[in-house]
Order: structure tokens, then C-alpha cells, then sequence
């Protein structure tokens, strides 16, 4: 996959996304996601096998995993897997597999700006192609204060160095609900709910993207089907 | 079936469903569910019906989930007791009686060891469950189930062995006019082939794997390639 080079976007669209579905062999369902130059591999298993200690009879039972790219995972590791498992568990439809569990991966290979929004989106992608029931997808979104006070959506790791604060919001499919909210530095609350527009506008970018990769995806399988109707038709 | 098919995302309401369940008795399968009047979708992936009134998401899908009925190639595990532990490929392992066995008794056990593969049936499963296996029908007969003995096995996505699996698929006939083999394919996104060398195996297993990867539109091109199989 090649690496999109620093495009000039402007600063109110998000960088743009590309995603190759099942580069995996040997999992449930995964995927190769980037936005602009942060790429992240995501992998879900399930449902599968639960160790007793986990095993519940309501629901199955989430597990995350991120991984640096270099490095063992430390305490901020642990923090991004649980961000991403909070969210997930919001869409999960746990009910439908009691007594098993969901194993979700995520592997980071380039981080260049807004990893965790990255890393959520692509838990979402992997989801949806490995076919776990959910109740919605999601989709997060990373904004930043500059040093001008402008508001930067989805920056590259360069505009990053001197923001005055950083947040990333993840939204449901279906209302547009908050499910995440991460923030850091300092901003007025007046600055807080805009940027929340701002991401919640964007958010919608990304469910379409989202619903084109899996029409593109299936694309490929429709001609069979037409050929097994009309084997006489010409390919389309 | 239409050929353009709209994609559906979890969550999304679906009105024409519920448009219909007004008038008529809906049946809806894997992908959707009821969530008091409104027909919602837990999968991702073109909506499909079938005449009267069945719908369903055909998502892509790697792991099986068990259902009653459904014809399965398993793995024997271990012996336990009175019954063998088989994995299927679901989140539990299967279990089948050593009584679910054409002319089986208590003092003639069927000859199965670990490592062996079977074509059998699924009895039982819900998501509460175990899911149990069966190596003959109602009738006591063993049909086309029991041990496969030699041959090939490999994986699959579901949505391949479904298509596969369909009336008048185009690939086996196609397959079938190159060389003669013998197949049992799995709902469980498991199919084992057997030819008359390991060549003519190893190609055709080639070539259903290649129907995954090259999505399906080339299945004339595949079947024309096996003579370069077979001649690699």
C-alpha cells in the first residue's frame, strides 16, 4: 500500500482515508486503515473461546489490544485500549454470543497525527468485516486548538507541535450520540461545543466512507450472483 | 435476487421491512433483528430477499456460528467418555455421540482417533449451547456423513462455501469437466477435495481459493488456468 504523501488539505476536511479489508489470513476479519499518513492494522476474532474468570451468560465477553510500533505497550497503550474498549462495548451487540468473547487487535505502523481517532475507526472497519453483530458503527474524529486559535480537523503530527488543545470525539451511526470524548490542554467551553460541531459534521464523511469500502468490497462478489442468474448475461 | 442489492450498516432502520410486516408474516434471518416495530440491521453488507417474504444481510463472514441442520466438516479433537469433541469452527467445540454412528453400539464403537475429519450434521445449537453433531439421518442411515478418510482440507470464508453450496453452481460443473474429484464442502467455511493425485488436488484447491481472492468474476478464466496448474 503506498503511503500518501503530505497533501495540502484544508483545515476543515479530514485527511484523506483509504482501507484494504482482509490482508489478514488467519483472523476473523481485518484491516489495513489510513488517514493521510497515520496507518493502523486492525483485527477481530470472534466469537471465540473465554477463559472462565471472563465468562459471562448476559453477553460476550470484549477484549483490546493495541500495539506501539515500536516498544513494548506501556501505560499510555493501556489507556488508548481502554478509550477503544469503552466505545466498542457501546456498539457491540454483546447479547447475541453469550459465554464466548471478542477479541479486538489493533497494531499501530505509522502514527503521523490523530492515531487514537485512527485506531478507532479502524476497530469499526475490522468489526464490520469480520461480522460481529452491532447495534450501530462509529466513528471518531481528532480536532486540535493551534497556537492562532484556528481549529485544525484531523491534523498531520507536524501542525500537532504547538496546539493549545487537542480533542477526539467518536459518534454513533445511528443519532449521532456521543460515545467518546478526550480532551487535553486549555479551551473555553464556547470552543469545546463548536469543535464538537465541527467533528460531528465530520463524522458523517466517515459513515459514508465507511458504507462505499463495504459496497466496494461486496461489488466484486454481485457479479457472481448475477452470473449464477443469467449465465448467458454479459459481466458487469 | 436483484443484481444491485442496497448495502445496509448496523443500525440502519429498514422501512421497507417493516412496510411489509404490516401485511404479511416476515422472516427475518441472519443480519437483522426486531427491535419492537422497527426492523434494524446488525451486520454490514448487500440486503437480500427471497420471494415470499425471507430477508437477510449476506455480510462476509470467516467464523461459523452454529445452526440446526446446517451440514458441517469438523475436526476430532479428543474422546471423552461417550462422546468425541470435534471443532467446528465455532466458538465451542461440538460434540457428537459415539451412537451417532451408522450401525453403532455400545461394544462396537465407531473408529475415530483425533486428527480425523467428518462430515456431519448439526443437531442442536442456539447461542446457549453446545452445539451437537450427528453422523446419520433420521432414519439411522449414514448418507453422505461420517469420516472423510485422505484428501485435502483447507478453510474458506462462509460466503464461498455458500456459493458453492448453491443448485447449479457454475464452479464445480466447470471443475468437472477438467478432471474427476470428489468434494465435501462445509457450511462452516470448511471444504475437503480429493482427485485422483496430489497435483490435481493441490490445483484444484488452488483454484477455489482463487475464486476468494479474485472476487468471483473470473470463475471461466480460473477453470481455463487449471490446465496451467496442473502442467506447473
Amino acid at each position: 500500500m503506498n503511503l500518501p504523501g503530505k497533501m495540502d488539505v484544508e483545515k476543515d476536511k479530514l485527511r484523506q482515508m483509504h482501507c484494504e479489508f482482509n490482508p489478514l489470513s488467519r483472523c476473523d476479519g481485518s484491516v489495513m486503515y489510513s488517514q493521510g499518513a497515520t496507518v493502523v492494522i486492525a483485527a477481530v476474532l470472534g466469537p471465540i473461546e473465554v477463559k472462565t474468570q471472563n465468562l459471562s451468560i448476559d453477553g460476550s465477553y470484549l477484549e483490546c489490544n493495541y500495539r506501539p510500533k515500536a516498544g513494548l505497550p506501556q501505560v499510555k497503550e493501556r489507556i488508548r485500549e481502554a478509550a477503544i474498549r469503552d466505545v466498542l462495548e457501546l456498539a457491540l451487540l454483546a447479547e447475541a454470543h453469550p459465554r464466548s468473547k471478542m477479541s479486538v487487535q489493533v497494531q499501530e505502523l505509522e502514527d503521523r497525527g490523530s492515531v487514537d481517532a485512527c485506531a478507532v475507526n479502524s476497530a469499526c472497519l475490522a468489526m464490520l468485516i469480520g461480522g460481529l453483530p452491532l447495534k450501530c458503527s462509529f466513528a471518531a474524529v481528532h480536532c486540535i486548538i493551534n497556537e492562532q486559535g484556528e481549529y485544525l480537523l484531523d491534523p498531520d503530527q507536524s501542525e500537532t507541535l504547538h496546539q493549545r488543545a487537542s480533542f477526539t470525539f467518536a459518534f454513533d451511526s445511528v443519532e449521532g450520540n456521543l460515545l467518546l470524548v478526550q480532551t487535553k490542554g486549555a479551551f473555553k467551553i464556547a470552543q469545546f461545543n463548536d469543535i464538537e460541531c465541527l467533528c460531528r459534521a465530520a463524522s458523517a464523511e466517515i459513515f459514508q466512507f465507511y458504507r462505499s469500502q463495504i459496497a466496494k468490497y461486496h461489488g466484486r462478489s454481485e457479479a457472481i450472483a448475477d452470473q449464477k442468474e443469467e449465465p448467458s448475461s454479459m459481466e458487469t | 435476487m436483484t443484481s444491485t442489492s442496497t448495502i445496509v450498516m448496523p443500525g440502519d432502520r429498514i422501512a421497507a421491512i417493516e412496510e411489509l410486516a404490516k401485511s404479511k408474516r416476515v422472516i427475518l434471518g441472519p443480519g437483522l433483528r426486531r427491535q419492537d416495530e422497527t426492523v434494524v440491521a446488525s451486520k454490514a453488507g448487500p440486503l437480500r430477499h427471497k420471494e415470499p417474504s425471507t430477508f437477510w444481510v449476506d455480510n462476509y463472514q470467516r467464523r461459523y456460528i452454529p445452526a440446526r441442520g446446517d451440514l458441517v466438516l469438523g475436526i476430532v479433537r479428543s474422546k471423552a467418555g461417550d462422546l468425541y469433541r470435534v471443532d467446528i469452527g465455532a466458538a465451542d467445540t461440538a460434540s457428537i455421540s459415539y451412537l451417532a454412528f451408522e450401525s453403532a453400539t455400545k461394544k462396537n464403537r465407531p473408529d475415530l482417533n483425533p486428527g480425523d475429519l467428518i462430515y456431519a450434521r448439526v443437531l442442536n445449537a442456539s447461542a446457549d449451547i453446545e452445539p451437537e453433531l450427528v453422523c446419520v439421518n433420521s432414519v439411522g442411515k449414514r448418507g453422505k456423513l461420517g469420516l472423510l478418510a485422505e484428501g485435502f482440507f483447507f478453510k474458506c470464508s462462509l460466503n464461498l462455501g455458500r456459493m458453492l453450496l448453491r443448485e447449479n453452481c457454475p464452479v464445480l460443473a466447470a471443475l468437472t469437466r477438467e478432471l474427476p474429484y470428489e468434494i465435501a464442502i462445509g457450511v462452516n467455511g470448511r471444504i475437503w477435495l480429493k482427485a485422483h493425485s496430489l497435483r490435481e488436488t493441490i490445483a484444484l484447491a488452488n483454484a477455489i481459493v482463487a475464486l476468494e481472492q479474485a472476487g468471483y468474476t473470473e470463475i471461466d478464466k480460473i477453470c481455463d488456468n487449471l490446465g496451467d496448474f496442473l502442467q506447473a
